[in-house]
C-alpha cells in the first residue's frame, strides 16, 4: 500500500481522540429509572471527568473507530498500487508550410505524420501519455504536457503547419525539456537532419516525411507608385523549382468591387527564380496575384498594398559654400524627400539649436555648438580611434573610416547625449533624448573630408529616414509574415487600438506609436482605431525556403531513447478499488453508528 | 436482572390477604343495573331501610298497614335498593411499571389484590390498559394476569382519552412517574365517574433515593439519558419534587372524593391491604 498524500495520515489522530472521549464519557454505569424527568431539572455533571475508567469496548467504539480510519486513509491517498508508469511519447511537428505541400494523391507530409502518429500511439496502447510540440521560432505545446492518448487525434485534427521556414532547434530544445528522462521523442518534419541543421539528435527519432515535389511559388512581391506618372508596378518573384521550364498561369485581381479581374496571362516560368513586373494602374488599394495551383498552395498568392510614399520635407539652412553643396549632393541622391522652406527636418548652423525650435522640426546642427554647451579651449582635430554608440540608427552602415574630423570644439558630456565621441570629446550628439531636441556635428565642415567620405551620404540618409520613420503612417505598407509591422498616428488615438487580418482581432497599447509582428493566415491586415480603418497593409507569406520542395525526402534516422522510464500517471481515487472498499467501510461504518446508536438510545 | 415483562403473582398469598377484603363503596348513588349489592339508595330489594309518609303515586304493596291501623296515617315501607357496580380498573402497563423485579412483583401482587375485591363485590369489572384497546371485562381474579404485559412505551393515563363508564367505580394502578399536572389528571380520571381509588406503587429508591454517586441514568420508556452525580443534594431536590408529586396526587384525590394510597414496592401485602383499608379504598369484608 502507499500513500499519494501521507500528510493525510494525521487524520489517524482522530482514532485516539474518539478513544478518549469514550473513556471520559461511559465512566458512569447506567441505571434505569422510570421517571427521568424528576432528575432532569437538577444539576448536570459535565459529560468529562478527572477519572479514566476502563475503556468500555462498545460498538459504538468500534465503529467510529473503523470510520476514523478509513477516512483518514482516504485522505491520505492510500493506493493498493504505485502511481502507474506509461509510455510517454514527445512529437515534435514540424510546423514549416512545406508541410503541408501535397503529392498527385493529395497526401501531404503531415497528413502521412499524423498517421504515423496515431499508428504509434496504438502501438504503445492507450495508456500512453502524448505531448506534442509544434516548432516554430517560438515552440508552442499544441497537446500536453503528457496527455492522455485519445486527446491525441483531435489536437493532430487542429494541426495546420503554415508557418515560414525556421530551425527545428528551438522545439528540439522544447520537446526535449518535455520528454526529460520520461519520455521518447520523435520528430516529425520533410526532410532529413542534415537539411534542418539539426545535429544533436541522440535520443531522437527524426522522420522524415516529405517527397520531392516540382513546385512554383511567388517568393518576392513589391508593389511601387510612380506618383508623377500615374502608375504603379507589381514586382514578382518566381521561383520554379521543379528543374525544369513550367507553364502557369497568373490572375491578378483587384480586392475591391468583389474582387475585379485586372490581368490573366499564361506564364512560362524557367527553372530557378525569375521576375515579373506587372503594371497596375494607381489608386487601387490593395491587389492579389494568383499562380495556378501546384504541390504548395500557401505560396502561390501574395496581396499587395498601395505604398503612400512618406515624402520628408529637407530644409537646408547652411550658409553658402563647401559644406551646403556636399549636403545637397546628398539629400539629391535620397528617394522621397523635398526641398522646403518650413521643413520636417532642418538642416543649419549648429548654434541656431539654441533657439525655440517649430513644432515637428527636427534639427541638425553643423559647427560651432552653443555657448552653454562649450567648455574653455581650442578646437581639435581627430583621426580617431572614434567610439560610436553602435545600435544607434543614425550610425547604421557608418564607419568613418579615413576621416579627418576637424574642428571640434570641447563639449562637456554632461550636456549631450554623445553618439560618436574620440576620447571625452563628443562629436556627434544629441541635445536631448530624442533625437527631436536637435542633433549637433561637432565639425568644421569646411576643414574636415567627412564630406567627402563614404560615410556622408549614409549619415544624411540615416537622419532622413530616421525623421521618415517619424512621420505618421506605417513603416511600409507590405509585409512578409513574421516581420515587424511599425505604424504612427499623428496625434494620440481617442479609440481602442486594434488590428484585424482575418479573422484575426488583437488589441494594441494605447499610443502613438505601435508595433508587432505581422499575423499568418491573413492577406490584408487593418488597424483600426474603434471602427475606424487607420491604414490597410499587406501581410504575405514569401518564403523561398518553404517554395524550394526538391530538397525533401522520407527517411528515418536515430533512435529512441530506450533507457525513458516512462511518466508516472497520478489518476483518480476511482482507480483503486482500496479506495472503494475504504469509502464503503467508512460510509456502512457511520451507519451502522447511526443506527446502533438510535437502537440505544430507543431501547433504554 | 430485567424483570419478566409479565410479573408473576403469588395467588395463593393474594388470595389468603384478599378474603378479608373487598372494595369499598361510595356512599354517593352509583350506578349499574339490577343484582345484588345493596345500593346507596331506596330500592326494591328485601332489606327494609326505613318508613316515610305516603306519597300519591307510591306502591301501594309497600303500604304498612299494621301502621294505619294503629296511627291512621299512610305510611309505606322503604327498602334498600340492589345494584351492580360498575368498576373501572385502569393499570399502567408501560415498562415503567418493571423497571426491575421487585416492583414487578409488588405491582403484579397489588393488581391480583384489586382483582380479588373486584370480583368480590360481584361487580360488572372492566380492564383498561390503553386507549387504543378495547376495555375488557374479566370474571375471575386470575384473568388480571393477562392484562400484565408492561411492555408499553405510555401509561394509559397519559392518553388523551380514557374509556370509563359513567357513574362508575375507578380504580387506577400507577407509578405516576411521568410528566403530569395531579389537578389535570385527577380530575380527567375522577370526570363522571362515581368514586376514584388512586394507588401510586414505586419502588423504594424511586420514593426516597440515596446518595450513589455518578450514574447514567436511562429512561425504561426512552425518554433520554443522564449522566449525574446523584449526591445528597440531588437526592434531596429530587425527594422534594417527588414528595410534591405524590401530595398533589393526594389532595387531587381528595377534592376528587378519591381515595389515595402511595405504596412502596417490597411492602408485604396485608400491610399493604390495611393501607388501602386506612384509605377507604378497601374494607373488611
Amino acid at each position: 500500500m502507499i500513500f499519494t498524500a501521507p500528510w493525510g495520515l494525521l487524520a489517524l489522530l482522530g482514532i485516539p481522540a474518539i478513544i478518549a472521549i469514550h473513556m471520559f464519557r461511559r465512566k458512569f454505569p447506567p441505571r434505569p429509572v422510570a421517571g427521568l424527568f424528576l432528575w432532569q431539572t437538577l444539576r448536570q455533571t459535565p459529560e468529562g471527568g478527572g477519572k479514566i475508567t476502563k475503556l468500555p469496548i462498545t460498538a459504538s467504539l468500534i465503529l467510529e473507530c473503523l470510520a476514523a480510519l478509513a477516512l483518514a486513509l482516504i485522505l491520505a491517498g492510500a493506493r493498493l498500487e504505485p502511481a502507474s508508469v506509461n509510455e510517454h511519447l514527445v512529437v515534435l511537428l514540424d510546423d514549416s508550410a512545406s508541410m503541408s505541400a501535397t503529392n498527385a494523391r493529395n497526401e501531404s507530409p503531415r497528413d502521412r505524420a499524423v498517421r504515423r502518429i496515431e499508428d504509434e500511439i496504438e502501438r504503445l496502447g492507450r495508456g500512453v501519455r502524448v505531448t506534442l510540440v509544434l516548432s516554430g521560432d517560438r515552440p508552442a505545446v499544441l497537446l500536453g504536457p503528457a496527455a492522455l492518448a485519445i486527446e491525441a487525434r483531435p489536437a493532430l485534427a487542429r494541426w495546420k503547419p503554415e508557418a515560414q521556414h525556421h530551425s527545428l532547434a528551438l522545439g528540439l530544445r522544447l520537446a526535449r525539456e518535455l520528454a526529460s528522462k520520461t519520455g521518447r521523442l520523435i520528430v516529425f518534419s520533410d526532410a532529413p537532419p542534415d537539411v534542418r541543421g539539426a545535429s544533436a539528435i541522440e535520443g531522437v527519432r527524426w522522420l522524415s516525411m516529405g517527397e520531392r515535389l516540382q513546385n512554383i511559388g511567388i517568393t518576392s512581391a513589391q508593389r511601387t507608385l510612380t506618383p508623377s506618372e500615374g502608375r504603379g508596378t507589381l514586382s514578382l518573384a518566381l521561383g520554379n523549382f521543379s528543374g525544369e521550364a513550367a507553364k502557369r498561369q497568373l490572375r491578378l485581381v483587384a480586392n475591391q468591387d468583389g474582387g475585379k479581374e485586372i490581368l490573366v496571362r499564361d506564364l512560362d516560368v524557367p527553372p530557378g527564380t525569375s521576375s515579373l513586373n506587372l503594371p497596375v494602374p494607381a489608386g487601387l488599394p490593395a491587389v492579389t496575384a494568383s499562380l495556378s495551383n501546384d504541390a504548395l498552395a500557401r505560396d502561390n498568392d501574395v496581396t499587395l498594398v498601395e505604398p503612400r510614399p512618406q515624402i520628408v520635407a529637407v530644409e537646408n539652412r547652411l550658409p553658402e559654400g563647401r559644406a551646403r553643396d556636399a549636403l545637397a549632393r546628398a539629400l539629391s541622391s535620397i528617394a522621397g524627400t523635398t526641398r522646403a522652406e518650413q521643413g520636417q527636418l532642418s538642416f543649419g548652423p549648429a548654434a541656431a539649436l539654441d533657439q525655440p525650435a517649430q513644432p515637428g522640426v527636427w534639427r541638425v546642427g553643423f559647427g560651432r555648438a552653443p555657448a552653454r554647451l562649450l567648455t574653455p579651449g581650442d578646437p581639435q582635430d581627430f583621426i580617431g580611434p572614434f567610439v560610436p554608440e553602435k545600435r544607434h540608427p543614425l550610425l547604421q552602415g557608418v564607419t568613418l573610416a579615413g576621416v579627418v574630423w576637424s574642428g571640434a570644439l570641447p563639449i562637456a558630456s554632461k550636456n549631450v547625449r554623445p553618439i560618436v565621441s574620440s576620447g571625452d570629446h563628443p562629436l556627434i550628439a544629441m541635445l536631448g533624448t530624442k533625437p527631436d531636441d536637435g542633433v549637433l556635428f561637432n565639425v568644421d565642415l569646411d576643414k574636415t573630408n567627412l564630406v567627402r567620405a563614404p560615410d556622408w551620404p549614409i549619415l544624411v540618409s540615416n537622419l532622413v529616414e530616421l525623421r521618415r520613420q517619424n512621420l505618421p503612417g506605417p513603416e511600409r505598407w507590405n509585409y512578409r509574415v513574421g516581420e515587424w509591422v511599425r505604424a504612427r498616428l499623428a496625434t494620440d488615438p481617442k479609440g481602442q487600438l486594434h488590428y484585424k487580418c482575418g479573422t484575426l482581432d488583437r488589441p494594441l497599447p494605447h499610443g502613438r506609436t505601435m508595433e508587432f509582428i505581422a499575423p499568418p493566415n491573413c492577406a490584408l491586415l487593418q488597424i483600426m482605431e474603434g471602427n475606424e480603418t487607420l491604414f490597410e497593409l499587406g501581410v504575405n507569406f514569401l518564403d523561398e525556403s518553404e517554395t524550394n520542395l526538391s530538397d525533401r525526402d522520407t527517411s528515418e534516422t536515430g533512435k529512441l531513447d530506450s533507457q525513458a522510464a516512462g511518466t508516472r500517471t497520478e489518476t483518480g481515487p476511482e482507480s483503486d478499488p482500496l479506495f472503494w472498499t475504504l469509502l464503503v467501510v467508512g460510509g456502512l461504518a457511520m451507519l451502522g453508528n447511526w443506527c446502533w446508536l438510535g437502537a440505544a438510545r430507543s431501547g433504554a | 436482572m430485567p424483570a419478566p415483562s409479565t410479573p408473576p403473582i403469588d395467588w395463593q398469598e393474594v388470595h389468603a390477604v384478599a378474603g378479608a377484603f373487598r372494595l369499598a363503596m361510595p356512599r354517593t348513588p352509583i350506578g349499574g343495573r339490577l343484582g345484588e349489592r345493596l345500593g346507596a339508595g331506596t330500592g326494591s330489594s328485601l332489606e327494609f331501610q326505613d318508613y316515610r309518609q305516603y306519597a300519591a303515586g307510591d306502591d301501594l304493596r309497600h303500604v304498612d298497614w299494621s301502621a294505619y291501623a294503629r296511627s291512621e296515617v299512610l305510611t309505606v315501607r322503604l327498602y334498600r335498593e340492589e345494584v351492580a357496580p360498575r368498576i373501572d380498573l385502569a393499570l399502567d402497563v408501560s415498562r415503567s411499571m418493571r423497571v426491575n423485579e421487585k416492583k414487578a412483583l409488588s405491582y403484579g401482587a397489588m393488581a391480583g389484590l384489586l382483582a380479588c375485591a373486584c370480583g368480590s363485590t360481584e361487580a360488572d369489572a372492566r380492564v383498561l390498559t390503553a386507549s387504543a384497546i378495547e376495555p375488557r371485562p374479566f370474571g375471575r381474579p386470575e384473568e388480571i394476569e393477562s392484562f400484565l404485559a408492561c411492555e408499553a412505551a405510555n401509561s394509559i393515563l397519559e392518553e388523551g382519552h380514557i374509556a370509563f363508564r359513567r357513574r362508575s367505580l375507578r380504580v387506577v394502578i400507577s407509578d405516576f412517574l411521568f410528566p403530569h399536572d395531579p389537578d389535570v389528571l385527577v380530575g380527567r380520571l375522577a370526570r363522571d365517574g362515581s368514586s376514584l381509588a388512586i394507588l401510586q406503587i414505586t419502588l423504594p429508591e424511586e420514593a426516597e433515593p440515596v446518595a450513589e454517586g455518578g450514574r447514567r441514568l436511562l429512561d425504561v420508556e426512552g425518554r433520554g439519558e443522564l449522566d449525574l452525580v446523584i449526591d445528597e443534594k440531588a437526592v434531596q431536590e429530587y425527594r422534594e419534587r417527588f414528595s410534591r408529586l405524590r401530595q398533589g396526587l393526594a389532595r387531587a384525590a381528595r377534592r376528587a372524593g378519591g381515595g389515595f394510597s402511595h405504596v412502596i414496592a417490597g411492602t408485604p401485602l396485608r400491610d399493604v391491604a390495611r393501607a388501602l383499608v386506612a384509605a377507604g379504598i378497601l374494607e373488611s369484608a
